[in-house]
């Protein structure tokens, strides 16, 4: 349904990323690809490097370890966190909330809200409403946002479909209530009666882990996948995304008062380089406004691409002035998202490397 | 429809020289999900027209594809 939010706005943002990156070059041989396959998929899809988190890893911590650099830079102070929002498919343990783990180890107060939220590339603007929500309340004026994803963790290596798109990311976004008149205008829908299109079938509780879940199979060429990895019906999602983000978006567009060309940037979720430029010509948005290079540098880093997309190629305007933006996530539930809002001028605005 | 045309888009998908009304599409080497997902970008775009998941699962020849985007495409 569609919300407005008054007197809101992101303050700072960070996005973290393993800083273990591997080529498509060097990985096309675990696909089986021929060359000729290999450079077909690498066209069409401009894929060049991804950034996979190493086992130890999780989405957690690359979150902190951004929430620390925004510690350290002063723009944020622990006693002003209120609530944490945790946005991931990857928690680090079935029990307890990972945003309670974040709350511990951070060393927070006992008042301050904890709330995980099962989202994928919906979950920045999801996340958004969440945290708009929390401000609502009035002993609420900051909110921790984080996002995060080690979406490598739920594909085989030899899977050529979906292995060499993904990356691994984790984003801390400063979500707090502001003097100046400000309105966020958002769309948020859900379908769930397609949620079989994008789906890990076991390992939860309808299908318990077992033997028979792990057991890795060899499905058709190239794809080597087990009952508790993402399996996706990607015409189904190609369909999706082409028939019912666009009209949001056009939606929100008008909902806000807005044209196509009042909008300076539009931050859409990127799962594909393809499929945003299908999306913008759909839409009939001039690619300049479109930046489109996420997966072809880091992967497709489900809740994260919309903030790396803001602190990869906008830092510099962001942090110096307000511009009118579009920000849109779609995918798994289905849920599909989008707002209309002022951006900047921000406190914090980066695309950092994890340290351990 | 220019069916010429689409069989010509068709052909360039699939990297072949040309693709006949009655080949079957899953016996090209190069019919795979790339392949289908830019048919379903290429009818959206060159064509306005929303082919679905399961509706390109059901065919088998080029003609049945082309006839599939025809009926749904409305001239402007």
């Amino acid at each position: 349904m569609k919300c407005t939010f008054k007197n809101k706005r992101i303050s700072s943002t960070i996005t973290v990323v393993p800083s273990q990156e591997y080529r498509f070059d060097d990985e096309y041989p675990l696909f089986k690809m021929t060359e000729a396959q290999a450079k077909r998929f690498k066209k069409m899809m401009s894929l060049d490097r991804h950034r996979i988190a190493p086992p130890e890893l999780c989405a957690s911590d690359l979150c902190l370890f951004g929430v620390h650099r925004l510690l350290d830079a002063g723009v944020l102070k622990k006693e002003d966190i209120d609530a944490i929002v945790f946005i991931s498919q990857t928690p680090d343990y079935i029990l307890p909330a990972t945003s309670n783990v974040i709350h511990g180890k951070l060393g927070l107060d006992h008042d301050v809200i904890c709330l995980d939220m099962n989202q994928g590339c919906a979950g920045f603007v999801t996340g958004l409403q969440q945290a708009c929500l929390l401000l609502e309340i009035p002993a609420v004026s900051k909110v921790l946002l984080l996002t995060g994803d080690t979406s490598s963790k739920l594909v085989d290596k030899r899977n050529r479909i979906s292995y060499p798109i993904t990356g691994d990311a984790g984003a801390a976004t400063v979500i707090e209530r502001c003097p100046e008149e400000r309105t966020i205008y958002m769309d948020v829908k859900n379908d769930g009666s397609r949620y079989k299109a994008l789906l890990i079938p076991g390992g939860a509780y309808r299908m318990p882990s077992s033997v028979e879940t792990l057991e890795l199979r060899e499905v058709e060429e190239g794809v080597v996948k087990c009952l508790e990895h993402a399996n996706m019906d990607g015409a189904a999602i190609f369909n999706f995304t082409m028939d019912d983000v666009p009209p949001q978006i056009r939606d929100v567009l008008a909902f806000s008062g807005d044209t196509w060309d009042s909008i300076e940037h539009f931050f859409l979720h990127q799962p594909n380089p393809f499929i945003v430029t299908q999306m913008a010509q759909k839409m009939k948005i001039p690619p300049a406004k479109v930046p489109n290079n996420i997966v072809s540098l880091y992967g497709n880093c489900s809740s994260t691409t919309i903030p790396m997309n803001i602190a990869l190629n906008c830092s510099e305007p962001m942090l110096t002035g307000k511009h009118r933006v579009c920000l849109s996530g779609f995918g798994v539930g289905l849920t599909w998202a989008s707002a209309v809002m002022d951006l900047g001028p921000l406190d914090f605005c980066k695309l950092v490397d994890y340290e351990s | 429809m220019d069916k010429p045309e689409f069989y010509q888009r068709l052909a360039e998908i699939l990297d072949v020289e040309e693709v006949k009304p009655e080949d079957v599409l899953k016996e090209f080497d190069g019919w795979d999900s790339l392949a289908i997902l830019s048919v379903l970008a290429m009818a959206d775009a060159k064509y306005g027209v929303s082919i679905k998941a399961e509706e390109i699962r059901s065919v088998v020849s080029a003609q049945n594809l082309a006839n599939l985007v025809e009926a749904k495409h409305k001239p402007e």
